[in-house]
């Protein structure tokens, strides 16, 4: 698992992928396979890890290569991929759709067609995990910025995926929310997660750790290795 | 608040969503439809307060929605008395009152959920001229959803212009706002297809 290795049956798997926005290149010749259960991509702003982020959650298209996320394509097999992909933003206002919290939660359970008593059960239980149970009948939009990503976090989570992509999904919180959220993130190995952060005590918590820098994937490795790698890039 | 369900079990709560609102918009069309005297200006607030009571929701559920109402009630009452004689002011606000009053019990006792889905089913036959009644119901929800967002947005596009010092220019707010707008709707569309909905 290295950067420009050769395509094999890993669980994500990027084959020369490039993607352009507009005129830019936002990501350039990206081959690399992933199987690990918890991925930290690092690096600086703008470096393209939320693009490679984005291309892995099936929100842009690669412009050139291929991606392979759990053996689908994003693509051609969109409605699979969206049953076994979430996506958490950093952002979480831009993620809630419906006016109350319970009602948003069971947004995401609509494409499945499930029977009211099974869909509410469902919220339920998920409202309970997140500890949002008292607050289900509340504006969504009017819960504190901690509160709201958990509501993002429980519906990107209620349809059981077998991976989410978090792209910075601290980057509004106070310590004890980014705890929080942190902890629902890295506690269930039952998934996959890709966890975007500048965070880089949170990216020490994964698996394997990679490096982004002017669009690249530069290095991937064990996350001590890389976050030293990237911290020494910073040194003035 | 854009929000105004009350979580309750009684039996207006427990009602077909869509029955419930061919009923309440039958008892509208009907309270709108009421001559414009005294009487009937009695009746049509009378009949609120009936609604309100036998649903449970009581007199002060009724009077906040009152209150709520108080710019929709002074400016129909004023603006009507200015080019007609006060019984019929008078009737025709009370009539509006009425009216509005006995259509918010529908979004006082349903959930946005269970209101989309009953307006999805109506729209059903809808498909077979190429109208998707899915996407009509996403929109409305999203709308409702997305006022509150936009508010915020200006809100902090003034607080913005206020730290820096600028005045209250439309075109110094109007360009950041419409630039923030896009960008808005632009995650909720990458949220929306996240999520399955697109």
């Amino acid at each position: 698992m290295t950067p420009g290795a050769a395509a094999s049956p890993g669980i994500l798997t990027l084959t020369h992928a490039s993607v352009h926005l507009g005129d830019q290149l936002a990501l350039d010749d990206v081959s690399v396979n992933l199987d690990q259960p918890r991925i930290a991509v690092i690096g600086s702003n703008g470096s393209g890890k939320s693009t490679f982020a984005r291309l892995l959650g099936g929100l842009v298209t690669a412009s050139a290569g291929t991606v392979s996320v759990h053996g689908l394509d994003p693509t051609r097999q969109s409605t699979e991929f969206r049953r076994a992909v979430g996506f958490i933003f950093s952002n979480p206002d831009a993620q809630i759709i419906m006016p109350t919290v319970a009602e948003d939660a069971a947004f995401s359970l609509r494409a499945d067609r499930l029977r009211k008593a099974e869909s509410a059960a469902r919220v339920t239980a998920a409202l309970e995990r997140f500890g949002l149970a008292d607050l289900a009948d509340r504006p969504a939009h009017d819960l504190s910025g901690g509160q709201k990503q958990l509501l993002a976090l429980c519906g990107a989570l209620i349809r059981e995926p077998r991976l989410v992509i978090a792209d910075e999904p601290t980057a509004y919180l106070d310590a004890r929310n980014s705890r929080l959220i942190a902890d629902h993130l890295l506690g269930d190995a039952s998934r996959q997660l890709v966890l975007v952060t500048h965070d880089l005590a949170l990216a020490a918590c994964c698996d394997v750790a990679v490096l982004f820098e002017g669009g690249r994937m530069i290095a991937s490795g064990h996350p001590t290795e890389i976050i030293g790698r990237y911290e020494s890039s910073l040194a003035c | 608040m854009l929000t105004l369900y009350r979580p309750g079990t009684g039996w207006l709560h427990r009602a077909p969503a869509g029955a419930k609102a061919l009923v309440i918009l039958a008892a509208v069309l009907t309270v709108s439809l009421l001559p414009s005297t005294y009487p009937f200006a009695a009746i049509a607030l009378g009949s609120a307060l009936v609604a309100y009571l036998v649903t449970g929701f009581g007199v002060a559920v009724l009077a906040r929605q009152l209150v709520g109402l108080r710019w929709v009630i002074l400016i129909t009452l004023g603006a009507q008395l200015i080019f007609l004689p006060t019984e019929p002011a008078v009737a025709n606000t009370s009539r509006v009152v009425g009216a509005v009053l006995i259509a918010s019990l529908l979004v006082l006792s349903t959930r946005v959920v269970d209101l989309l889905d009953a307006f999805e089913r109506g729209l059903g036959p809808l498909r077979r001229v190429g109208i998707d009644p899915a996407r009509v119901s996403l929109v409305l929800a999203i709308t409702m959803t997305t006022i509150p967002v936009l508010t915020r947005v200006a809100t902090s596009i003034r607080e913005a212009q206020r730290a820096r010092g600028a005045g209250r220019g439309i075109r110094s707010f109007i360009i950041p706002f419409l630039v923030l707008s896009l960008k808005h709707a632009d995650d909720l569309g990458d949220a929306l297809t996240a999520r399955g909905a697109a």
